[in-house]
Protein backbone atom coordinates (compact mmCIF):
# COMPACT_ATOMS: atom_id res chain seq x y z
CA UNK A 1 0.00 0.00 0.00
CA UNK A 2 2.63 2.47 1.08
CA UNK A 3 4.91 2.09 -1.83
CA UNK A 4 1.95 2.44 -4.22
CA UNK A 5 1.01 5.74 -2.56
CA UNK A 6 4.56 7.04 -2.74
CA UNK A 7 4.84 5.86 -6.32
CA UNK A 8 1.67 7.76 -7.24
CA UNK A 9 2.98 10.87 -5.51
CA UNK A 10 6.27 10.59 -7.40
CA UNK A 11 4.37 10.03 -10.64
CA UNK A 12 2.30 13.17 -9.95
CA UNK A 13 5.42 15.21 -9.19
CA UNK A 14 7.02 14.01 -12.40
CA UNK A 15 3.93 14.80 -14.52
CA UNK A 16 3.61 18.24 -12.91
CA UNK A 17 7.26 18.92 -13.61
CA UNK A 18 6.85 18.05 -17.27
CA UNK A 19 3.60 19.93 -17.77
CA UNK A 20 4.10 23.27 -19.55
CA UNK A 21 1.66 24.96 -17.17
CA UNK A 22 2.46 28.15 -15.32
CA UNK A 23 0.06 29.70 -12.86
CA UNK A 24 -0.62 33.43 -13.23
CA UNK A 25 1.09 35.47 -10.52
CA UNK A 26 -2.19 36.56 -8.93
CA UNK A 27 -3.21 32.91 -8.47
CA UNK A 28 -0.05 31.60 -6.79
CA UNK A 29 -1.10 32.73 -3.35
CA UNK A 30 -4.46 31.00 -3.48
CA UNK A 31 -3.21 27.82 -5.07
CA UNK A 32 -0.54 27.45 -2.40
CA UNK A 33 -3.26 27.51 0.27
CA UNK A 34 -5.17 24.97 -1.81
CA UNK A 35 -2.10 22.72 -1.91
CA UNK A 36 -1.82 22.91 1.86
CA UNK A 37 -5.47 21.92 2.23
CA UNK A 38 -4.95 19.05 -0.21
CA UNK A 39 -1.97 17.79 1.77
CA UNK A 40 -4.06 17.93 4.91
CA UNK A 41 -6.78 15.88 3.22
CA UNK A 42 -4.28 13.27 2.10
CA UNK A 43 -2.85 12.83 5.58
CA UNK A 44 -6.35 12.78 6.98
CA UNK A 45 -7.19 10.05 4.47
CA UNK A 46 -4.15 7.99 5.44
CA UNK A 47 -5.07 8.33 9.09
CA UNK A 48 -8.66 7.27 8.41
CA UNK A 49 -7.35 4.32 6.42
CA UNK A 50 -5.32 3.18 9.40
CA UNK A 51 -8.26 3.61 11.73
CA UNK A 52 -10.35 1.50 9.31
CA UNK A 53 -12.78 4.39 9.12
CA UNK A 54 -11.88 5.26 5.56
CA UNK A 55 -14.67 6.31 3.24
CA UNK A 56 -13.75 7.04 -0.37
CA UNK A 57 -16.64 9.48 -0.87
CA UNK A 58 -15.81 11.49 2.22
CA UNK A 59 -12.16 11.45 1.26
CA UNK A 60 -12.62 12.67 -2.30
CA UNK A 61 -15.25 15.31 -1.50
CA UNK A 62 -13.17 16.45 1.47
CA UNK A 63 -10.12 16.78 -0.71
CA UNK A 64 -11.77 19.02 -3.30
CA UNK A 65 -13.98 21.09 -0.98
CA UNK A 66 -11.12 21.71 1.44
CA UNK A 67 -8.80 22.89 -1.33
CA UNK A 68 -11.36 25.10 -3.01
CA UNK A 69 -12.65 26.47 0.28
CA UNK A 70 -9.15 27.34 1.45
CA UNK A 71 -8.36 29.10 -1.84
CA UNK A 72 -11.69 30.94 -1.71
CA UNK A 73 -10.97 31.93 1.89
CA UNK A 74 -7.61 33.43 0.93
CA UNK A 75 -9.21 35.25 -1.99
CA UNK A 76 -11.99 36.64 0.20
CA UNK A 77 -9.43 37.79 2.76
CA UNK A 78 -7.51 39.62 0.07
CA UNK A 79 -10.67 41.36 -1.10
CA UNK A 80 -11.55 42.39 2.43
CA UNK A 81 -8.03 43.53 3.26
CA UNK A 82 -7.88 40.85 5.95
CA UNK A 83 -5.12 38.28 6.09
CA UNK A 84 -7.61 35.43 6.25
CA UNK A 85 -5.20 33.05 4.56
CA UNK A 86 -3.35 32.95 7.87
CA UNK A 87 -6.38 31.26 9.41
CA UNK A 88 -6.26 28.57 6.73
CA UNK A 89 -2.50 28.14 7.15
CA UNK A 90 -2.79 27.77 10.92
CA UNK A 91 -5.77 25.40 10.85
CA UNK A 92 -4.39 23.14 8.16
CA UNK A 93 -0.91 23.27 9.58
CA UNK A 94 -2.08 22.20 13.03
CA UNK A 95 -4.23 19.43 11.57
CA UNK A 96 -1.35 18.23 9.42
CA UNK A 97 0.83 17.80 12.46
CA UNK A 98 -1.93 16.12 14.45
CA UNK A 99 -2.62 13.63 11.66
CA UNK A 100 1.06 12.95 11.24
CA UNK A 101 1.37 12.32 14.97
CA UNK A 102 -1.53 9.88 14.96
CA UNK A 103 -0.17 8.08 11.89
CA UNK A 104 3.21 7.80 13.57
CA UNK A 105 1.66 6.26 16.66
CA UNK A 106 -0.25 3.71 14.57
CA UNK A 107 2.88 2.76 12.71
CA UNK A 108 4.81 2.36 15.96
CA UNK A 109 2.05 0.16 17.38
CA UNK A 110 1.92 -1.91 14.22
CA UNK A 111 5.65 -2.64 13.99
CA UNK B 1 -14.35 -3.83 -2.60
CA UNK B 2 -14.28 -0.86 -0.28
CA UNK B 3 -10.60 -1.42 0.23
CA UNK B 4 -9.86 -1.35 -3.49
CA UNK B 5 -11.91 1.73 -4.30
CA UNK B 6 -10.33 3.50 -1.35
CA UNK B 7 -6.88 2.59 -2.58
CA UNK B 8 -7.65 3.80 -6.08
CA UNK B 9 -9.04 7.03 -4.68
CA UNK B 10 -5.93 7.61 -2.61
CA UNK B 11 -3.74 6.83 -5.62
CA UNK B 12 -5.56 9.29 -7.85
CA UNK B 13 -5.53 11.95 -5.18
CA UNK B 14 -1.82 11.40 -4.61
CA UNK B 15 -1.15 11.91 -8.30
CA UNK B 16 -3.19 15.13 -8.23
CA UNK B 17 -1.39 16.38 -5.12
CA UNK B 18 1.93 15.62 -6.78
CA UNK B 19 0.96 17.59 -9.88
CA UNK B 20 -0.28 20.51 -7.78
CA UNK B 21 2.88 20.53 -5.67
CA UNK B 22 5.30 20.52 -8.56
CA UNK B 23 3.36 23.07 -10.64
CA UNK B 24 3.14 25.32 -7.62
CA UNK B 25 6.83 24.84 -6.91
CA UNK B 26 7.86 25.64 -10.46
CA UNK B 27 5.61 28.69 -10.60
CA UNK B 28 6.77 30.26 -7.36
CA UNK B 29 10.34 29.45 -8.36
CA UNK B 30 9.92 31.35 -11.61
CA UNK B 31 8.40 34.37 -9.84
CA UNK B 32 11.21 34.63 -7.35
CA UNK B 33 11.29 33.62 -3.72
CA UNK B 34 9.64 36.68 -2.19
CA UNK B 35 6.32 36.79 -3.94
CA UNK B 36 4.35 35.73 -0.89
CA UNK B 37 6.20 37.99 1.49
CA UNK B 38 5.94 41.08 -0.71
CA UNK B 39 2.77 42.51 0.68
CA UNK B 40 0.55 45.36 -0.37
CA UNK B 41 2.48 48.10 1.45
CA UNK B 42 5.76 47.32 -0.23
CA UNK B 43 4.10 46.97 -3.59
CA UNK B 44 2.38 50.33 -3.12
CA UNK B 45 5.63 52.12 -2.33
CA UNK B 46 7.36 50.47 -5.29
CA UNK B 47 4.45 51.48 -7.44
CA UNK B 48 4.51 55.12 -6.37
CA UNK B 49 8.26 55.45 -6.89
CA UNK B 50 7.97 53.88 -10.32
CA UNK B 51 5.14 56.26 -11.17
CA UNK B 52 7.27 59.22 -10.16
CA UNK B 53 10.11 57.95 -12.31
CA UNK B 54 7.69 57.47 -15.14
CA UNK B 55 6.50 61.04 -14.85
CA UNK B 56 10.07 62.37 -14.85
CA UNK B 57 10.82 60.35 -17.94
CA UNK B 58 7.76 61.61 -19.76
CA UNK B 59 8.76 65.18 -18.95
CA UNK B 60 12.15 64.38 -20.40
CA UNK B 61 10.47 63.07 -23.53
CA UNK B 62 8.66 66.36 -24.00
CA UNK B 63 11.90 68.27 -23.55
CA UNK B 64 13.76 66.07 -26.00
CA UNK B 65 10.97 66.37 -28.57
CA UNK B 66 11.22 70.13 -28.32
CA UNK B 67 14.94 69.90 -28.95
CA UNK B 68 14.29 67.59 -31.86
CA UNK B 69 11.98 70.08 -33.53
CA UNK B 70 14.60 72.76 -32.90
CA UNK B 71 17.19 70.64 -34.63
CA UNK B 72 14.97 70.15 -37.62
CA UNK B 73 14.62 73.89 -38.07
CA UNK B 74 18.21 74.86 -38.70
CA UNK B 75 18.13 78.50 -37.64
CA UNK B 76 16.88 77.46 -34.23
CA UNK B 77 19.66 74.88 -34.09
CA UNK B 78 22.23 77.58 -34.74
CA UNK B 79 20.77 79.77 -32.05
CA UNK B 80 20.83 76.86 -29.63
CA UNK B 81 24.45 76.15 -30.44
CA UNK B 82 25.33 79.81 -30.03
CA UNK B 83 23.70 79.94 -26.65
CA UNK B 84 25.46 76.75 -25.64
CA UNK B 85 28.78 78.16 -26.84
CA UNK B 86 28.26 81.37 -24.93
CA UNK B 87 27.59 79.44 -21.76
CA UNK B 88 30.62 77.24 -22.29
CA UNK B 89 32.82 80.28 -22.92
CA UNK B 90 31.74 81.85 -19.67
CA UNK B 91 32.33 78.60 -17.83
CA UNK B 92 35.76 78.22 -19.42
CA UNK B 93 36.65 81.82 -18.65
CA UNK B 94 37.54 82.86 -22.19
CA UNK B 95 35.09 85.77 -22.35
CA UNK B 96 35.05 88.89 -20.23
CA UNK B 97 32.03 88.99 -17.98
CA UNK B 98 30.23 91.52 -15.85
CA UNK B 99 27.70 91.37 -13.05
CA UNK B 100 27.06 92.02 -9.36
CA UNK B 101 29.51 90.68 -6.81
CA UNK B 102 32.16 91.58 -4.29
CA UNK B 103 35.71 92.91 -4.33
CA UNK B 104 38.12 91.76 -1.66
CA UNK B 105 41.36 93.67 -1.26
CA UNK B 106 44.27 92.25 0.74
CA UNK B 107 47.42 94.10 1.65
CA UNK B 108 50.49 93.45 3.76
CA UNK B 109 50.73 94.74 7.30
CA UNK B 110 51.79 98.43 7.05
CA UNK B 111 53.48 98.43 10.43
CA UNK B 112 57.25 98.68 10.33
CA UNK B 113 58.96 95.40 11.12
CA UNK B 114 60.09 95.31 14.75
CA UNK B 115 63.25 93.50 15.76
CA UNK B 116 62.45 89.89 16.60
CA UNK B 117 59.21 89.83 14.57
CA UNK B 118 58.59 87.10 12.06
CA UNK B 119 58.39 88.84 8.68
CA UNK B 120 56.16 86.04 7.39
CA UNK B 121 53.38 87.21 9.69
CA UNK B 122 53.40 90.60 7.95
CA UNK B 123 52.81 89.31 4.42
CA UNK B 124 49.87 88.04 2.40
CA UNK B 125 50.69 84.50 1.31
CA UNK B 126 49.60 82.45 -1.67
CA UNK B 127 47.74 80.12 0.69
CA UNK B 128 45.67 83.06 1.99
CA UNK B 129 44.59 83.98 -1.51
CA UNK B 130 44.01 80.36 -2.38
CA UNK B 131 41.73 79.74 0.58
CA UNK B 132 39.80 82.96 -0.06
CA UNK B 133 39.27 81.92 -3.68
CA UNK B 134 38.18 78.50 -2.48
CA UNK B 135 35.73 80.04 -0.03
CA UNK B 136 34.33 82.24 -2.78
CA UNK B 137 33.89 79.22 -5.02
CA UNK B 138 32.10 77.38 -2.26
CA UNK B 139 29.78 80.38 -1.89
CA UNK B 140 28.66 79.97 -5.47
CA UNK B 141 30.79 82.49 -7.35
CA UNK B 142 30.35 82.28 -11.11
CA UNK B 143 33.52 84.12 -12.16
CA UNK B 144 36.64 85.03 -10.17
CA UNK B 145 39.73 87.07 -10.86
CA UNK B 146 42.83 87.85 -8.81
CA UNK B 147 44.56 91.09 -9.82
CA UNK B 148 42.69 90.86 -13.13
CA UNK B 149 43.91 87.35 -13.76
CA UNK B 150 40.87 85.24 -14.51
CA UNK B 151 40.71 82.06 -12.44
CA UNK B 152 39.96 79.14 -14.75
CA UNK B 153 40.04 75.40 -14.26
CA UNK B 154 43.80 75.22 -14.82
CA UNK B 155 44.80 78.37 -12.92
CA UNK B 156 47.39 78.06 -10.23
CA UNK B 157 47.93 80.32 -7.22
CA UNK B 158 51.37 79.71 -5.86
CA UNK B 159 54.32 81.29 -4.18
CA UNK B 160 57.37 82.02 -6.31
CA UNK B 161 60.10 83.63 -4.24
CA UNK B 162 58.89 87.03 -3.17
CA UNK B 163 55.93 87.18 -5.52
CA UNK B 164 52.81 85.15 -6.19
CA UNK B 165 52.06 83.51 -9.52
CA UNK B 166 48.55 83.39 -10.97
CA UNK B 167 48.19 82.03 -14.50
CA UNK B 168 52.00 82.20 -14.66
CA UNK B 169 51.83 85.98 -14.14
CA UNK B 170 53.64 87.57 -11.22
CA UNK B 171 51.34 89.62 -9.05
CA UNK B 172 52.09 91.66 -5.97
CA UNK B 173 50.21 93.47 -3.23
CA UNK B 174 47.63 94.87 -3.02
CA UNK B 175 45.75 91.76 -4.07
CA UNK B 176 42.32 92.49 -5.54
CA UNK B 177 40.02 89.49 -5.72
CA UNK B 178 36.84 90.04 -7.68
CA UNK B 179 33.95 87.62 -7.76
CA UNK B 180 30.58 87.64 -9.48
CA UNK B 181 27.77 85.89 -7.69
CA UNK B 182 25.20 86.26 -4.94
CA UNK B 183 26.60 89.19 -2.93
CA UNK B 184 24.95 88.14 0.31
CA UNK B 185 26.31 84.61 0.10
CA UNK B 186 29.79 85.66 -0.97
CA UNK B 187 30.09 88.23 1.79
CA UNK B 188 28.81 86.00 4.56
CA UNK B 189 31.07 83.15 3.42
CA UNK B 190 34.12 85.32 4.02
CA UNK B 191 33.05 87.43 6.99
CA UNK B 192 31.68 84.56 9.05
CA UNK B 193 33.10 84.61 12.61
CA UNK B 194 36.36 82.69 12.67
CA UNK B 195 36.44 82.78 8.88
CA UNK B 196 39.32 83.62 6.62
CA UNK B 197 39.05 87.42 6.83
CA UNK B 198 38.89 87.24 10.63
CA UNK B 199 42.06 85.20 10.61
CA UNK B 200 43.92 87.61 8.33
CA UNK B 201 42.79 90.61 10.36
CA UNK B 202 44.13 89.01 13.50
CA UNK B 203 47.56 88.93 11.87
CA UNK B 204 47.28 92.65 11.25
CA UNK B 205 46.92 92.33 7.48
CA UNK B 206 44.75 94.90 5.74
CA UNK B 207 41.54 93.48 4.35
CA UNK B 208 38.67 95.23 2.71
CA UNK B 209 35.44 93.80 1.35
CA UNK B 210 33.06 95.89 -0.76
CA UNK B 211 30.00 95.04 -2.74
CA UNK B 212 29.83 96.23 -6.31
CA UNK B 213 26.90 95.90 -8.65
CA UNK B 214 28.95 96.20 -11.79
CA UNK B 215 32.06 94.11 -11.50
CA UNK B 216 34.03 93.46 -14.66
CA UNK B 217 36.13 90.38 -14.87
CA UNK B 218 38.45 90.03 -17.84
CA UNK B 219 38.87 86.97 -20.01
CA UNK B 220 41.65 84.47 -19.51
CA UNK B 221 44.52 85.87 -21.57
CA UNK B 222 46.80 82.86 -21.77
CA UNK B 223 46.72 80.19 -24.41
CA UNK B 224 44.82 76.97 -23.90
CA UNK B 225 46.55 73.96 -25.33
CA UNK B 226 45.70 70.35 -24.75
CA UNK B 227 48.67 68.09 -25.15
CA UNK B 228 47.40 64.99 -23.41
CA UNK B 229 43.66 65.36 -23.19
CA UNK B 230 41.28 64.32 -25.91
CA UNK B 231 37.50 64.12 -25.72
CA UNK B 232 36.26 60.66 -24.91
CA UNK B 233 34.67 58.94 -27.88
CA UNK B 234 31.10 57.92 -27.12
Amino acid sequence: MWWITLLCLALGLFIGYQLPIFLPASMVEYVSIGVLAALDSVFGGIRAFMEDAFDATIFITGFFTNSLLAAAFAYLGDKLGLELYLAAVVVFGVRLFQNMGIIRRYLLKKY
Amino acid sequence: MRETSGKIAIMIICVIVGIMLSVQYRTSESYGPNLRTTRVDDLASINSSLMKENQNLSEEIVELREKLTNVSSESQLNADLQAELKKSNIAAGVTAVTGPGIIVTLNDNPRALQPGDDPNAYLVHDSDILSIVNEIKASGAEAISVNDQRIIAMSEIRCAGTTILVNWNKIGPPFVIKAIGNQQLLESGLTIKGGKLDELNSFGLQTQLVRNNNIEIPAYSGSIKFQYTTPKQK
